[in-house]
């Protein structure tokens, strides 16, 4: 590992991980052993429940489709929800930099009030800092939450034909980001699909006790998280490029950019790995709950590399490494 | 150096001269659907990755003078000279990523007490627009923008690699998108004088199957070698006239300084007579001459087509997108960090 810290140190791939191993978990022993999951479940008397912190650093703070207070919201409760909770509270953190427009700061705080609003959840503690003009990037928030874990959710072991699922297409707040940062002139309709999942839970409770794990595709996107997932499970991951649901503007962006939409980030969209044959019937669960462009995108096979292949639209195959360098920075 | 039909090797090797058909051969998987002797090469078709380490040094060199802003396609930032990157000079307002050269003159009016310094790269593709670009400069007047070339022509590299007697390129896939600007004709020159089976054709994953087999039946004497273009919606005779037009007026042909391969007679383009007063070089006084040095991740016998990138030793090793050591590892399209990323060895 390098001296110092890189951007790719935040890209959410491996130099990611290997940042989280050589320097956290060498200290903090075993309350942080699973880096896979975004939650930690702990039960107490009364209740089974899970804690989770993130922190948004995203530029632009505003772009098409959201900001960075809906960002910071929904992902924590899309952290949540990976863990089979409801969530019931949050708390908001914010560092700003010395000069930032407090109207700004109304709307980044309103959008996040609506989020909370909307799906039942309370912004309950929190903090706000200030720090010279030239020591932050704007503004930067911290949130973490607590939920209830339904009983019915219970992660088991992933083994071989068990089934991949997409809630929804993929890269649109990867693709959105891209265009508002560099501001490119491309006229387009891609907006981000930042949008709390927590309903998932609530939605799929006849289904819950046959989905093993569930995993929001944010940084690195599918590509990136479906690496972290067959590392940890030991087996290959082979997924069908016909079946990975991507609107035709993401694609034609990402085409002219000469970005693998793969690899970027979706901020409303959930990967369910679901007992083998019992895809359809998740799917099916899915469709009526309005998830219309959910899709089985692929399955664990039982060779034990740990590598994530497609098979491409003509019938070749192809590999999707883990994320290795900055391709995209800081887009969440 | 001239080969025949009947003089074809067990192991078939088909080289590609554009990024843009690398990235998608790798994409789409196409390799793993060959026979196994066949392979596919990829040459100097990226422009970015042929860009030399001097070109690299005498950018970050201009960065000393806080005046100045360099404007550039992102790819470059990854780029090595001799001892960094811009990528690793990259302040917060020093370094300007842009995706149209055009970009640069709003840059650059946006900025008037500031010397903007475009990067331009590329290959006939991307010369047009930026002779268009440095055209519109020198019209209207703007005072601040200046233009540090490392362009380069496609023809005079493809001759020095068929003119190298080791090459071990079977048939050749012409770069679809030079070929759009400059006209199908300017490669018939792959057929007729070095008597090599030359497809020019599309990007889709259809459109480079049926180049690669075209070129298969010929290498294998089931079809006359000829030369084929297969691109014909998009790449006429003549090419692009307008585009030609530009390029003859804004520059002129000077030797080509190439990462890994070292001088290339009459391979680069620059600024011509009136248009040099724009001309970066000449505003800093510098040149572009370039002493290759040897790299151990023997990308000139990669370019050159002697080799795949999975038969160089530092390949994945010390060699790897984070850490390049040599061009074809630089951009994303090139041959090595292509193979890497969406292929490793013999898949």
């Amino acid at each position: 590992m390098t001296n110092k810290i890189k951007l790719y140190h935040g890209d959410g791939g491996a130099k990611t991980n290997e940042l989280i191993s050589q320097v956290f978990l060498k200290y903090y022993g075993d309350g942080m052993e699973s880096s896979l999951s975004d939650s930690f479940v702990f039960t107490t008397k009364e209740a089974k429940l899970a804690y989770t912190t993130d922190s948004f650093v995203v530029q632009p703070l505003f772009f098409r489709g959201g900001d960075i207070g809906k960002l910071a919201v929904c992902g924590t409760l899309n952290d949540l929800t990976t863990a089979g909770a409801k969530p019931i509270y949050i708390s908001a953190s914010f560092i700003i930099e010395e000069g930032f427009d407090i109207e700004d700061l109304r709307k980044i705080a309103q959008s996040m009030g609506e989020v909370c609003k909307k799906n039942g959840v309370k912004i309950v503690t929190g903090d706000t800092k200030v720090v010279e003009q030239g020591c932050g990037d704007g503004l930067f928030i911290n949130t973490s939450g607590i939920g209830v874990v339904s009983e019915k959710f219970v992660p088991s072991e992933i083994e071989p034909e068990d089934e991949i699922i997409i809630t929804g297409t993929i890269a649109e707040h990867g693709t959105a980001i891209l265009l508002d940062r560099y501001d490119l002139s491309i006229e387009t309709d891609i907006i981000s699909d930042c949008c709390a999942l927590n309903h998932l839970i609530t939605n799929l409770d006849m289904e819950l006790p046959y989905i093993k794990l569930m995993k929001d595709p944010t940084r690195g996107g599918i590509a990136t998280v479906l690496n972290e997932i067959a590392v940890h499970v030991g087996y290959n991951v082979e997924l069908i490029e016909n079946n990975i649901p991507i609107c035709p503007q993401v694609k034609g962006v990402n085409d002219i950019l000469g970005i693998d939409p793969l690899y970027l980030a979706c901020e409303g969209r959930m990967l369910l790995v679901v007992k083998k044959d019992f895809g359809c019937r998740v799917l099916h669960a899915l469709k009526i709950w309005g998830y219309k462009d959910a899709q089985i995108i692929g399955h664990f096979a039982k060779e034990n590399q740990r590598l994530v292949y497609l098979q491409t639209d003509i019938g070749g195959k192809r590999l999707l490494p883990s994320l290795e360098g900055q391709t995209v920075p800081r887009i969440c | 150096m001239m080969k025949t039909n009947q003089e074809y090797k067990k192991t078939i090797r088909i080289m590609e001269v554009c990024g843009t058909h690398t990235q998608a051969i790798a994409k789409s998987g196409i390799r793993s659907m060959l026979p196994k002797h066949v392979e596919l090469l990829s040459g100097p078709g990226c422009p970015v990755c042929v860009t030399g380490e001097a070109y690299i040094d005498a950018a970050i060199r201009l960065l000393d003078d806080d005046n100045v802003i360099l404007a550039t396609f992102g790819d470059m930032l990854k780029v090595r000279g001799a001892f960094s990157s811009l990528s690793e000079k990259k302040g917060k307002d020093n370094i300007i990523t842009v995706y149209s050269p055009e970009d640069a003159i709003a840059l650059a009016q946006k900025k008037p007490n500031k010397t903007v310094v475009f990067l331009a790269v590329g290959f006939e593709t991307t010369a047009p627009i930026i002779a268009a670009t440095i055209k519109n400069v020198y019209e209207n007047g703007v005072e601040n923008l200046f233009f540090f070339t490392a362009l380069k022509r496609m023809e005079p590299i493809l001759r020095f690699i068929l003119e190298d007697e080791g090459n071990q390129i079977d048939g050749l896939i012409c770069p679809g998108h030079v070929a759009s600007v400059l006209g199908g004709e300017a490669f018939r020159f792959v057929t007729e004088e070095f008597h090599l089976p030359a497809v020019i054709c599309g990007f889709e994953a259809e459109d480079m199957k049926m180049g690669i087999y075209s070129l298969l039946d010929q290498i294998q004497g089931k079809s006359p070698v000829s030369f084929l273009n297969l691109y014909k919606p998009c790449v006429s005779h003549i090419g692009n006239k307008l585009a030609k037009e530009y390029m003859n007026e804004v520059y002129q042909i000077e030797d080509g300084y190439w990462r890994g391969i070292g001088k290339v007679s009459n391979s680069g383009l620059g600024l011509r007579g009136k248009y040099q007063r724009l001309d970066a070089k000449k505003k800093y006084l510098f040149s572009e001459e370039i002493i290759s040095k040897p790299s151990a991740c023997q990308c000139r016998e990669i370019i050159l087509g002697r080799k795949a990138p999975y038969e160089c030793k530092q390949f994945g090793v010390d060699c790897t997108p984070e850490t390049p050591l040599g061009p074809c590892m630089i951009s994303s399209e090139g041959a090595c960090a292509a193979h890497y990323r969406y292929g490793r060895g013999n898949l």
